[in-house]
């Protein structure tokens, strides 16, 4: 790559201005400063610990280095999203699976249609793009769920008590859930590169890429996490709706 | 059929909410639910709607245990209108047709008709239920739960949220609904008139025990227990 290095020193001074919003913060007694600075040194600590992580990773052979990073990425992520719903029954192992499985089939297709070759410089940061995105989906879809499940218990019982279904009494539920689940992503979508080139275009093109080649790259990524994101969604609210009724078609109260 | 005929029979019926509870309900009765705030009433409903399950005891429906009757027929069999009216988003026409359209019976469902039990003009049915005052919602409640053609009608003080002119065309009309189409009604009311003017037996619940039962006309009259006489008092 041809992009400049940034030297410690340099690095050193955007730390520094992280002060900026501290000072402001302490004078107008808005009591963030404890917060900013702890996830600034988290952030920054977190990175670094990452690039030594990727480096070592990178000189494993390949099956070795995607296999782990893809299986503690898969499994952090599961563990984060799934704490959104910690009310619901399986929440984590159906969300563990939903996310494995979408990564699987995501990869799959990329490996199958050459987008990207075997190897885990290629694969462990688009995975990784891939699958932060999903845990996101999910958790918002799980939070919405539960929302709206003691949001609408009188609904969901006025449905019940006219015969219907659980199915049939959590429709609205599910649509509304999954509105909000996917509207950050389609709104993503329509405005990409038009309000925030994408983080990764970003990266290629600093690091000397074509724009043109570029954006090929992002139209992959864009779409394959705009169709893992609405997978992963869809399948943990269709997997998990029914957890809040009992098979005599009664409301659990989950909430409680 | 005999009149005397037990529609529903509730056998020792025990929740975390209510105990040892036991009555049984006729054919073309109306009985009426009194009892204090947090007593049970509305809990006991729900069981008879099978949206809450027993932890002992048995409930029968025309002879037949509610556990093997299928819920969703069992429901609307045995109808229910809440406290609340909870009604779904969009028209009074919508919320009305819900239930026959779950089975796909909403040409037999006569919405002008239902207004009109309700009492609510026929306009109505394209209105949205956002804008509707809350009386004009329970009617439409009310309505929703007509149009599944119950036998058993189960209301939750249903006409607390309306004045005296359309509480008194609902009491006419269940009244009319027991004569002409045999159902059943079991209302839970905090007035104390309309239990009694209403009802031909009555359940007097109090901290989850049915302390009183019997012919309202009676027991309004010579209370039982020291309980019921406290709170015909009050
Ligand atoms: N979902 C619930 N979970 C736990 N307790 C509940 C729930 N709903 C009601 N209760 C409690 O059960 C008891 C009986 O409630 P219920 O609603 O049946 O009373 P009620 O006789 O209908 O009262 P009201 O006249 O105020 O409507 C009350 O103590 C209430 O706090
Ligand atoms: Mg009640």
């Amino acid at each position: 790559m041809e992009g400049n290095e940034i030297s410690n020193l340099s690095l050193l001074f955007i730390i520094v201005f992280v002060f900026i919003p501290v000072s402001l913060s302490y004078w107008f007694s808005l009591d963030l400063s404890k917060t900013i600075i702890w996830s600034s040194i988290r952030g920054v600590a977190q990175l670094f610990i990452i690039g030594y992580v990727l480096t070592f990773l990178f000189d494993l052979p390949s099956w070795q280095g995607i296999g782990l990073w893809v299986t503690v990425m898969v499994i952090v992520a599961a563990i984060n999203a799934s704490r959104k719903g910690r009310n619901i029954p399986y929440v984590f192992p159906v969300v563990l699976m939903v996310i494995s499985l979408t990564e699987v089939f995501i990869l799959s297709l990329w490996l199958l249609f050459g987008y990207i070759p075997f190897s885990a410089e290629k694969v462990i940061p688009i995975s990784g793009m891939v699958i932060g995105n999903s845990m996101i989906a999910i958790g918002l879809a799980l939070e919405r769920l539960q929302h709206q499940f003691s949001e609408e218990k009188g609904r969901i019982l006025a449905a019940l008590s006219l015969g219907a279904t659980p199915n049939q009494a959590s429709l609205q539920i599910i649509r509304k859930t999954l509105k909000a689940a996917l509207i950050p992503n389609i709104d993503g979508l329509k405005t990409i590169g038009l309000v925030q080139l994408p983080g990764m275009m970003t990266g290629l093109i600093l690091g000397g890429v074509s724009p043109l080649d570029a954006v090929r790259y992002q139209i992959v990524i864009s779409l394959s996490i705009f169709v893992s994101v609405a997978v992963c969604a869809m399948m943990v609210t269709l997997l998990l709706y029914r957890f809040y009724f009992n098979d005599k078609m009664q409301l659990i109260d989950l909430n409680s | 059929m005999d009149k005397n005929q037990s529609i529903i029979t509730c056998k020792d019926v025990s929740t975390d909410r209510l105990k040892d509870i036991s009555f049984e309900l006729r054919r073309k009765q109306i009985t009426t639910i009194v009892g204090p705030s947090g007593a049970g009433k509305s809990s006991l409903l729900f069981l008879l709607n099978r949206l809450e399950e027993p932890t002992s005891g048995e409930i029968y429906y025309l002879g037949r245990n509610i556990k093997d009757i299928p819920v969703t027929q069992l429901r609307c069999e045995i109808g229910m209108v809440f406290q609340s009216a909870y009604l779904f988003d969009g028209t009074a026409e919508e919320n009305i047709q819900y239930g026959p359209k779950l089975r796909g019976e909403v040409e037999d469902c006569d919405v002008n008709r239902l207004l009109d039990l309700v009492d609510l003009p026929q306009s109505f049915k394209s209105r949205y239920v956002t804008s509707l005052s809350g009386g004009e919602q329970q009617r439409v409640a009310i309505a929703r739960t007509f149009a599944n053609k119950p036998s058993v009608l189960l209301l939750d003080e249903a006409t607390s949220a309306l004045d005296i002119k359309t509480t008194e065309h609902i009491e006419e009309l269940l009244i009319r609904l027991r004569d002409e189409k045999e159902i059943s009604v079991l209302m839970v009311t905090h007035n104390l008139k309309q239990a009694e003017r209403m009802g031909e037996q009555t359940l007097y619940i109090e901290e989850g025990r049915l302390l009183e039962s019997g012919l309202t006309s009676e027991i309004f009259e010579h209370p039982e227990t020291n309980h019921f006489e406290q709170f015909l008092k009050e």
